[in-house]
């Protein structure tokens, strides 16, 4: 089954022309999601930092299995081929999705899995980039689970995550607008963030620059 | 309007990078005022901003509450807040879980999108109680009209079979209907969640075969036809039939499919599955390793990785197929992703035959030295200035080699592959032996106690190879560099305890032993781990001993200078020692120290007696204990027979096992009966019975405590002999026993039993002085009058010396062991019976008394002249476990 699911930024390219500011700035790559399906133990909670970490340094020309000698004493008994942990990851522009998975999934099937998620959350966003991940993390969650439920793979088939996906995403707007008569999208408490659909091209765009600017 | 979003509060996280905690602060104070209020759009609002700082690493279990009212919320909006919220932060010990069987329950019979969220939630947040109550629920959804539901709920149901195994027997009968579900989706589904469950219990799922085997010929899902295959890899090892089965399909995807996926995932579970067994088997078998090399060789990283992940799995049945891929297989540990050598690395240490293996560690061994030991020396300057330069080197990333946590993978998987088996594959020790000690200098890393142990054990089996390892670990010794980096890490100082050992326990292989003297002494060793000072001072005595005993042997008067100069230095070295903070270093400087003060008091002494004496030449030759006065020193034969009475041996892994029990000997019988006021602290009855009938060794010693603490008061009272207890061990017990008289008397809690407590803390008064301080004092005499109770005495000593006797004669090795005699098969299969039946030695009281006299021999053997001073005890000397062989080394000297 797979045990997580973690999209990370690359800490490099975030960088481009901005100063870094001191000794603060994490090295080892910003969560945009982390999704665990399995209860973490205390070694995990390292290990996640690590794993980012680790592949952010991995150059594209490398496979897509991370398997290193950091990582043993956390992957599990080595004897136990099948039980241990393996890391599949897979990079698009700036974004690192990692999947933590074990021996009952297909390696090559999760990199095609990725893929089917990335292609999902393009058909979610229309033209996903990586503030619509920060912004809209919740959004994220909901085409996420789409996917993957209980880390058991619940649908592969790109078209019918979008329908679902559209579906739930209708139902929560015309549930949203049902309680907020007056509201122009942007909801009173945070609940309305899928609202924000409305303000797309121009709203990205501004929240691109300030964000820019912010790193 | 004045409330933040959670875009506000992400674009205000992003504004605040510098003071984050202090801006979190905020959000949570004013996320803790929203969520105590009444509108439930802000409350949701909060929990959705809670969730995204959880993420973050904020914690939000106090707000689980608040949680469960969010996703009681009827607006769909809200509600799958709730449960996004529930899902990223409940684990099963959330306490609100409880609260929610009803509302998921009502959740579950409203619309399809709250069914839909509901049962996602559930799948993540399930618990025992929350499988138990909604089992049944689930079971109905099964069945629902929209395909979404049923897959979804089928996940779910999943989820609830893991947690409550109750739900497993009806749950796996639905499932198997829902193999035939016309949605295709429901199937896979259906086929991800058999393929789990039959990791678990494969014997189980057999039933399913025929059905699965269906959808495998029909499907053209790859999706499922992946899974599909993954559960006939668990399932077919279970059910031979399968096998046959499954061949003519497999090898027709294996040949057909276009989707490397599935290609792999087949290939993969030929493997695993035991299909390639047999002579249709073997056609596969060649398939599937030509698949798989033509992987290896291409340019995706990707398959390179898989098939090296696959092959490592083929080797054990077929090594020949993929031996003929040997050179593209190390080419991949040279490669330049670490995951494929990680990879590689297995696959080669599978692959290592006793014809390879040389090659193979050549070129592990090259991967270390590559970038330590040429560019640069282990010494800090140098090693800093090397960790400078790397970056220069074209990669941009640090060249993994210099990684510490490969460069350890690499070292251990030398040290393992070598010493797999008991160093099956290994046919030149002297090769081994050096390439332990090329490890020692390049590692860099850790494995110095590894090494160590690997350098012992290797002497200690293979007698051929010891003059050779005597000769090497001379070197070592001389040779300063280790010495000089002891205190940095990975220096590797450790094989310097092995180096002295070894250079010690076998001095006899040295021409002039006394030689090796000043690189033991030299004062740089104040710098090593005490553990290793030890040993030198051990190795120091042996030396002198063995050499001493060489010169007295071949007396001339001209050796005195040689010999008194030896002393001194010996003296003057080891002095340093005796005030080393170590414990065991002083001590055993200051017993050293005291009989080189006794030799040289000796040598001092020492006249020599007039030339012209013939019969003292004979005499000094042939038994020096005849003669009335030798002409040499006594005092050379003082140190020797201290050391070398006894030869190492390896031991059979039950040796200590099949002791044999003295008959006598009831190891259920209380040695002193509990007394009988139950007022009485326990505490104080492990000291007092242990106090007054002396201590029993071994495993016998814990069986008895422990069986003291289980059982009742019997009443029964046997004494058994006082076993000669080292002083230490008396004083230290008496001196805890005052202590915690003392603590007990200050202790304002153990007033109340202030009474009863002194009286039997006067019986342990009692106790003390009739019997042990009276049996020490007698020792001597004691163990000469207890004659019939001797053989209880050294019960535990001594037979272990008998086990490892017998294997010592007849060869050095137990069974599997690689040995340059050819006797040790022959040997290792005695011992291996001896050990497998400890009942048949151990009830025969002859071979036990037979081993006593064994005991006592060196000390005829010795040949001495001053037989009172040398009064032999018994020393145990520090060894080493060894836990990775099947024996250990122990070691007696008398």
């Amino acid at each position: 089954m797979i045990h997580a699911v973690l999209i990370c930024k690359t800490p490099f390219l975030e960088l481009g022309g901005v100063v870094v500011e001191g000794p603060t700035v994490n090295t080892s790559g910003v969560a945009r999601l982390s999704k665990f399906y399995t209860p973490l133990h205390q070694s995990a909670q390292t290990l996640i930092p690590k794993i980012f970490s680790l592949v952010c340094s991995r150059p594209a020309s490398l496979c897509n299995f991370l398997d290193a000698p950091e990582l043993e004493a956390f992957l599990g008994p080595k004897g136990d081929e099948d039980e241990r942990w393996r890391i599949v990851y897979r990079s698009y522009a700036t974004l690192y999705f990692v999947f933590v998975v074990d021996g009952a999934e297909s390696e090559l099937g999760i990199l095609d899995l990725i893929q089917v998620f990335v292609e999902s959350l393009d058909r979610a966003f229309e033209n996903v980039c990586e503030l619509d991940l920060v912004f809209q993390f919740d959004e994220v969650h909901h085409v996420l689970a789409e996917l993957i439920q209980g880390g058991l793979v619940l649908e592969t088939n790109v078209d019918e995550i979008g329908n679902s996906v559209q579906l739930a995403s209708k139902l929560r707007k015309e549930s949203f607008t049902a309680a907020n008569p007056l509201s122009l999208g942007t909801g009173v408490g945070g609940a309305g963030s899928r609202g924000s659909n409305l303000k797309s091209p121009l709203g990205w765009l501004t929240g691109k620059i300030t964000g820019g600017r912010a790193m | 309007m004045w409330e933040r979003t959670l875009q506000d509060l992400i674009r205000g996280l992003r504004a605040n990078k510098k003071d984050e905690s202090q801006f979190i602060a905020k959000a949570v104070d004013e996320i803790r005022k929203e969520i105590k209020g009444d509108d439930m759009e802000l409350k949701a609002g909060a929990v959705l901003k809670l969730t995204y700082l959880d993420m973050l690493g904020y914690d939000m279990k106090w707000a689980s509450f608040h949680v469960v009212e969010v996703m009681s919320s009827p607006r769909f909006h809200l509600k799958s807040v709730g449960y996004l919220a529930a899902v990223q932060s409940f684990d099963q010990e959330t306490d609100v879980l409880m609260l929610t069987t009803n509302l998921l329950k009502k959740d579950l019979t409203s619309t399809p999108a709250d069914i839909s969220v509901t049962l996602n939630g559930l799948s993540h947040i399930v618990t025992p109680d929350l499988g138990r109550d909604l089992s049944s629920e689930l079971m109905t959804m099964l069945t629902h009209s929209r395909a979404h539901i049923r897959k979804r709920a089928i996940l779910a149901l999943y989820k609830v079979m893991d947690t409550y195994p109750e739900a497993l027997a009806p749950g796996v009968a639905r499932l198997r209907e829902k193999l035939d579900d016309p949605d295709p989706g429901v199937v896979a589904s259906t086929v991800n969640v058999l393929c789990e469950l039959a990791r678990k219990r494969p014997e189980d799922y057999l039933i399913l075969a025929p059905q699965l085997f269906h959808l495998l010929q029909t499907s053209s899902n790859n999706w499922m036809l992946i899974k599909i295959i993954k559960l006939f890899g668990s399932l077919s090892p279970h059910e031979p039939r399968l096998v046959k089965k499954l061949q003519p399909p497999i090898t027709e995807l294996i040949s057909t499919t276009p989707a490397i996926s599935l290609l792999y995932e087949c290939v993969h579970t030929c493997i695993i599955g035991g299909m390639l067994q047999g002579s249709s088997g073997d056609s596969l078998a060649r398939l599937c390793v030509s698949k798989l090399a033509a992987f290896i060789q291409d340019t995706d990283q990707n398959l390179k990785y898989i098939a090296l992940l696959a092959l490592v799995k083929i080797v054990p049945t077929h090594p020949h197929l993929v031996a003929e891929y040997q050179d593209t297989i190390l080419a991949s540990v040279n490669d330049h992703d670490m995951s494929i050598r990680m990879r590689a690395l297995d696959l080669v240490s599978a692959m290592v035959t006793s014809h390879n293996i040389q090659s193979i560690v050549q070129q592990i061994l090259s991967h270390l030295v590559a970038d330590s030991s040429t560019t640069a020396l282990p010494t800090a300057a140098q090693s800093l200035a090397q960790q400078a330069n790397s970056p220069t080197i074209s990669t941009p990333h640090i060249s993994p080699t210099q990684s510490p946590a490969y460069r350890l993978v690499l070292s251990q998987r030398i040290l393992h592959i070598c010493s797999q088996s008991l160093y099956e594959n290994i046919t030149n020790f002297e090769w081994y032996l050096s390439v332990l000690v090329d490890l020692a200098h390049i590692a860099n890393v850790d494995v110095g106690a590894q090494i160590r142990d690997q350098l012992v054990d290797v002497v200690g089996r293979v007698k051929g190879v010891r003059r050779y390892a005597v000769k090497l670990m001379y070197t070592l010794l001389c040779d300063d560099t280790i010495l000089h980096n002891a205190r940095e890490e990975g220096s590797c100082s450790e094989v310097l305890w092995a180096a002295a050992w070894i250079c010690g326990e076998y001095c006899s292989e040295l021409a002039e032993p006394q030689k090796l003297l000043p690189y033991l002494l030299q004062s740089q060793i104040a710098i090593l781990h005490p553990e290793i000072i030890a040993v030198y001072i051990q190795t120091i005595s042996k030396i002198f001993g063995s050499w001493a005993a060489e010169v007295a042997e071949r007396w001339d008067d001209e050796d005195m200078v040689e010999v008194k100069s030896t002393v001194d230095l010996i003296i003057n070295g080891i002095k340093v020692f005796t005030g080393n903070a170590d414990v065991e270093v002083q001590e055993r400087a200051a017993n050293t120290l005291q009989l080189f003060n006794f030799i040289q008091a000796d040598l001092n002494g020492y006249k020599p007696l007039p030339p012209n004496n013939p019969f003292a030449e004979a005499s000094s030759s042939f038994d020096p204990v005849g003669s009335a006065e030798p002409r040499f020193p006594k005092s050379l034969y003082l140190i020797q027979p201290l050391h070398s009475a006894y030869e190492l041996n390896p031991v059979a892994l039950l040796a200590q096992a099949s002791v044999p029990v003295p008959e006598g000997l009831d190891l259920d019988v209380w040695f002193v009966a509990p007394p009988p006021e139950p007022a009485a602290k326990p505490e104080l009855k492990t000291p007092k019975s242990s106090k007054g009938k002396g201590k029993e060794v071994n495993g016998s010693k814990s069986k008895s405590k422990k069986k003291q603490k289980e059982s009742d008061a019997n009443g029964v009272v046997v004494l058994t002999p006082v076993v000669d207890e080292e002083p230490e061990d008396h004083e230290a017990r008496e001196r805890r026993l005052a202590e915690r008289r003392e603590r007990l008397r200050d202790d304002p809690y153990y007033i109340i039993d202030d009474r009863s407590a002194s009286t039997s803390r006067q019986a342990t008064h009692d106790d003390i002085d009739s019997i042990p301080v009276v049996h020490l004092d007698d020792m001597p005499s004691m163990s000469s009058i207890d004659d019939s109770h001797l053989p209880t005495l050294r019960a535990e000593a001594v037979p272990s010396h008998h086990v490892a006797y017998t294997i010592d004669r007849d060869g050095e090795m137990p069974a599997g062991a690689v040995s340059p005699q050819p006797t040790s098969t022959r040997e290792g299969s005695h011992t291996s019976t001896r050990a497998t039946t400890p009942a048949l030695t151990g009830s025969s009281t002859p071979s036990y008394v037979s081993s006593f006299p064994q005991y006592d021999v060196p000390d005829a053997d010795v040949r001495t002249s001053t037989p009172e001073p040398i009064k032999v005890t018994r020393t145990k000397k520090k060894t080493k476990k060894r836990t990775q062989d099947s024996s250990a080394l122990v070691e007696s000297t008398s």
